[in-house]
């Protein structure tokens, strides 16, 4: 008897850089903002079982490469990027079991605006939602929303934490019995179950209460993906399920631990948050083939390298336009995504190496060959690792997202690895249940 | 022959109905939004213009001081958001036109923007959004601006949210507009998806707005989602003459509506609009009966249970700061304070002299009273639409008053007599929002 791990897809509303690809076609490239491509994508997912699908997402066009947003549009790689709660909602309802977060930043939203769509994304997939909690990290976003520059680091944290407090207060504003429905007295909620929450902050203020009914789930389901100490710190306060990014096997088990041992230290039982790690397995008919394919991603064209230096680009607001290429990095610091830069200066000495490196950052532990094999490496690593999941990225075409909710997950199942049916209606039970 | 008129419903996402004769279940599960949905599908087999989703962020504890009456008539909540229940319909219907309310006042416009394109996206070109600006102090509240004393109740503040929605409007079709229409290339040989000479930032820096643009969403369907509105007010009129494509109107009968249209049409006229680009639709709840015996019996009976409706009404009104419970509803009617809103200053103005109950229970939120059978009730909104310069009705049965037998009777009874009168379309021509308030 074997353990089984949890499975997501991180993906956002977008066509991304596999718009061009041979598998797409060509009048989807244009419209798959009407969502067509997102449904097909998610309901495959549900054929296999999947916890979740990640909707990611960012409020900007990225012009860090060269100063222009040449690069990020040529490629479309931040944008352009649909809105995903108007997506998660048309997702839900197209589906009945798997948990769709979205992706919505403390920084930007007004917190009563926020608890009002999640409660009602909650309502509408009959509690299913999740929210995916950022704070952003670019202040090109934060110049859209009336800001210069976003808050600082660690004050973007401190203000997530009292984000929390209100919106959990205003979810919890209502009893869960305020509704009655009571024909006698013509009453349909009872007043004094519902009552204000009158929060005055350092951030926020806000009277209360929520004008929506308690949602299925109470609230939706945490997801978070920090990676500094302070963003770990958070994470294992409020997350019920984290994203990792992590690079091997040693990586993977120091962040699951040190989570679970910050949730103790907490007084939360660490078995309550489930951490993902974000994988991208190389599938083939074969060995050889799927090799072949892995080393085709090792070396990437010029695009490639210009795809990844602008996505880091984005995410650290560093133009590596104008650092050398073949020569070993300079000193870079940033006030963006920290343990990102971190992790790519750590993946090549040149800015050339890292990026090849970079498209295969989540291949390894090696997770190439045919589904019956990665499967079974994957088993082996969560073994070691302890926990808790995997969150799959790729997919840009219905080919890719096949390889893996047929081919792949098909694989797991066989080896008794992931689940075969949902055992639960909400999204937060399933995602308990082992 | 009459001038063919545009249809749509007004409503809310609030539960329906559950305590009447035919309320059904419906009220168990409206959060899931399976009962809009299915009213949405309806509305499309009447071949109606849109759905227009009324909103607001607040349960008012403004009456008596608690929310009793507040929660136990559901006068304004619960309420759900709109904006995702604007997305689940629209895949699952493919004419009707989706209109979402969105707060100046709350909102930012970088967020609003992006919300709507991508709305209008997923609804392949059929969605709008309706500009609301009002904000009571308790909706105020709710976003920690009622330290704002700029923004507090009164005739002051009135104006300036519309200076305010003013600048947010245009910044809002800014960023609409910061991608060319053709941006999007798919340049499969260069490996180019956009042509970034064609996506712009705004740059925009104004009284109450910064935003720098450009959005990142790609040129919708509409390029520029239907505006809608619904001012009453002087300045209201002027804001809606200025942006709507379509606006809802609740003038007091069919010298009021009149005068309604003319000023907006006026007001269209001044800056070079023309006055067919903005369709005015009157907001009516039609008692239809077999007979217009049995449509008078209806509204009767109806109208007669005065306690309920008087409960109703007071709930409704009770969201600024005019606490109601001190008024004697066996004394007439008291002069209210002027908070620059078009719908109390109408209230007191057509009540004048009588009792406060009595002005409470005979009180409706429609222009014209409609009652009769389908025939005659078709032929009556024919004559109004003559004579008042009007482009159309907008169905409302009351925020928690609503059923699918009301709804069947409207889309299965009146709009067939209006077709058949010819004064009603039979099929969609256009597959947007934008084209079916432009077809005629």
């Amino acid at each position: 008897m074997v353990n089984k791990m949890h499975l997501g897809w991180f993906m956002n509303f977008s066509r991304s850089t596999a718009w061009n690809s041979p598998w797409v076609l060509e009048e989807e490239a244009r419209s798959w903002m009407n969502g067509d491509y997102h449904i097909d994508w998610v309901r495959s997912m549900e054929r296999a079982c999947f916890d979740f699908a990640m909707l990611e997402d960012s409020s900007m066009v990225a012009d860090g490469y060269g100063g222009s947003m040449e690069i990020d549009l040529k490629y479309s790689l931040y944008a352009p990027k649909g809105d995903p709660l108007s997506i998660a909602p048309v997702l839900a309802k197209a589906t009945e079991h798997i948990g769709i977060v979205s992706t919505a930043s403390t920084s930007f939203y007004p917190p009563f605006l926020l608890a009002r769509a999640m409660a009602t994304i909650d309502h509408i997939s009959e509690g299913r939602a999740g929210w995916n909690i950022v704070t952003s990290s670019e202040d090109r976003a934060a110049q859209n929303f009336n800001l210069e520059k976003l808050y600082e680091h660690d004050t973007r944290y401190e203000m997530a934490d009292e984000f929390i407090e209100v919106v959990e207060g205003l979810w919890n504003s209502w009893d869960t019995d305020a509704l009655v429905m009571d024909r006698s007295t013509n009453t349909y909620v009872d007043h004094r179950k519902v009552r204000p929450i009158n929060h005055v902050g350092k951030y926020y203020q806000v009277r209360g209460p929520l004008n929506v009914l308690p949602s299925p789930q109470g609230r939706p389901v945490y997801c978070q993906a920090g990676g500094s100490p302070r963003g770990r710190q958070f994470a294992a306060a409020h997350a019920d399920t984290i994203i990792c990014a992590a690079q091997g096997v040693e990586d993977m088990r120091e962040f699951r631990d040190d989570i679970r041992t910050r949730m103790k230290a907490l007084g939360r039982n660490p078995d309550d948050c489930k951490v993902m790690y974000v994988v991208m397995p190389v599938l083939g008919e074969t060995q050889a083939d799927a090799d072949r394919k892995y080393e085709e991603m090792k070396h990437p064209s010029d695009a490639g390298t210009e795809i990844a230096l602008a996505h880091m680009g984005a995410l650290t607001e560093i133009d590596f336009s104008t650092i050398a290429h073949d020569k070993p990095f300079p000193e870079l610091t940033t006030n963006g995504h920290r343990t990102t830069l971190e992790k790519f200066l750590k993946l090549g000495k040149t800015p050339r190496e890292a990026a090849g490196n970079w498209g295969i950052r989540y291949t390894d532990p090696t997770f190439v060959g045919t589904p019956e094999k990665v499967a079974f490496e994957m088993g082996r690593v969560f073994d070691e690792v302890g926990g808790d999941g995997f969150l799959l990225t790729g997919g840009g075409s219905r080919r890719a997202i096949a390889e893996i909710t047929d081919g792949l997950v098909g694989a797991l199942q066989q080896q008794g690895r992931s689940r075969t049916r949902y055992e639960h209606k909400l999204f937060r039970d399933n995602l308990l249940e082992f | 022959m009459s001038k063919k008129m545009h249809l749509g419903w007004f409503t809310n996402y609030l539960p329906p109905s559950w305590n009447r004769t035919f309320s059904g279940r419906a009220a168990d599960s409206w959060a899931s939004g399976d009962f809009h949905i299915n009213l949405a599908r309806r509305l499309e087999e009447g071949r109606l213009d849109y759905l227009l989703l009324e909103d607001s962020s607040y349960v008012s504890n403004t009456y008596g001081g608690d929310f009793d009456l507040e929660l136990a008539q559901m006068a304004r909540a619960p309420k759900n958001d709109p904006m995702p229940l604007a997305a689940a319909i629209s895949r699952e219907t493919r004419h009707l036109g989706l209109i979402a309310t969105g707060n100046t006042t709350f909102y930012p416009p970088y967020l609003l923007a992006r919300l709507i394109s991508t709305l209008d996206h997923i609804s392949k070109g059929r969605s709008g959004w309706n500009v609301v600006t009002g904000a009571p102090n308790q909706a105020l509240a709710n976003f920690g601006l009622d330290t704002d004393e700029n923004l507090l109740d009164s005739a002051s503040a009135h104006d300036r949210r519309y200076d305010m929605a003013d600048e947010f409007v245009a910044l809002v079709t800014k960023l609409w507009e910061s991608w060319e229409e053709d941006a999007v290339i798919t340049d499969r040989e260069n490996d180019r998806y956009i042509d970034a000479s064609k996506v712009h930032t705004v740059d925009h820096r104004g009284e109450f707005y910064a935003s720098r643009g450009p959005l990142n969403t790609t040129p919708s369907p509409q390029y520029r989602p239907v505006i809608c509105q619904a001012g009453g007010s002087p300045r209201g009129i002027r804001f809606a003459a200025k942006y709507a494509q379509t606006i809802v109107a609740i003038p007091k009968g069919v010298e009021h509506m009149r005068e309604y249209c003319d000023s907006v049409h006026r007001e269209m006229e001044a800056i070079g609009r023309d006055p067919d680009s903005c369709k005015i639709m009157f907001l009516v709840s039609p008692v239809i009966g077999e007979t217009d015996a049995e449509a008078d019996q209806r509204r009767a009976t109806e109208m007669g249970r005065t306690d309920e409706r008087i409960r109703q009404r007071l709930a409704l009104m009770s969201g600024g700061e005019e606490d109601y419970s001190r008024y004697p509803l066996d004394s007439p009617l008291p002069e209210f304070a002027d908070n620059g809103q078009s719908i109390t200053n109408t209230f007191v103005r057509l009540n004048r002299g009588k009792l406060f109950s009595d002005a409470l229970a005979q009180d409706n939120t429609e222009s014209v009273e409609l009652v009769g059978s389908p025939a005659t009730v078709a032929e009556r909104m024919s004559e109004i639409t003559d004579a008042t310069g009007g482009d159309g009705f907008l169905f409302y049965s009351g925020s928690g008053q609503l059923t699918m037998r009301y709804v069947d009777e409207i889309i299965d009874g009146l709009v067939p007599a209006l077709q058949r009168g010819g004064v009603a379309r039979t099929e969609y021509s256009a597959s947007t929002l934008t084209g079916h308030l432009s077809e005629f």
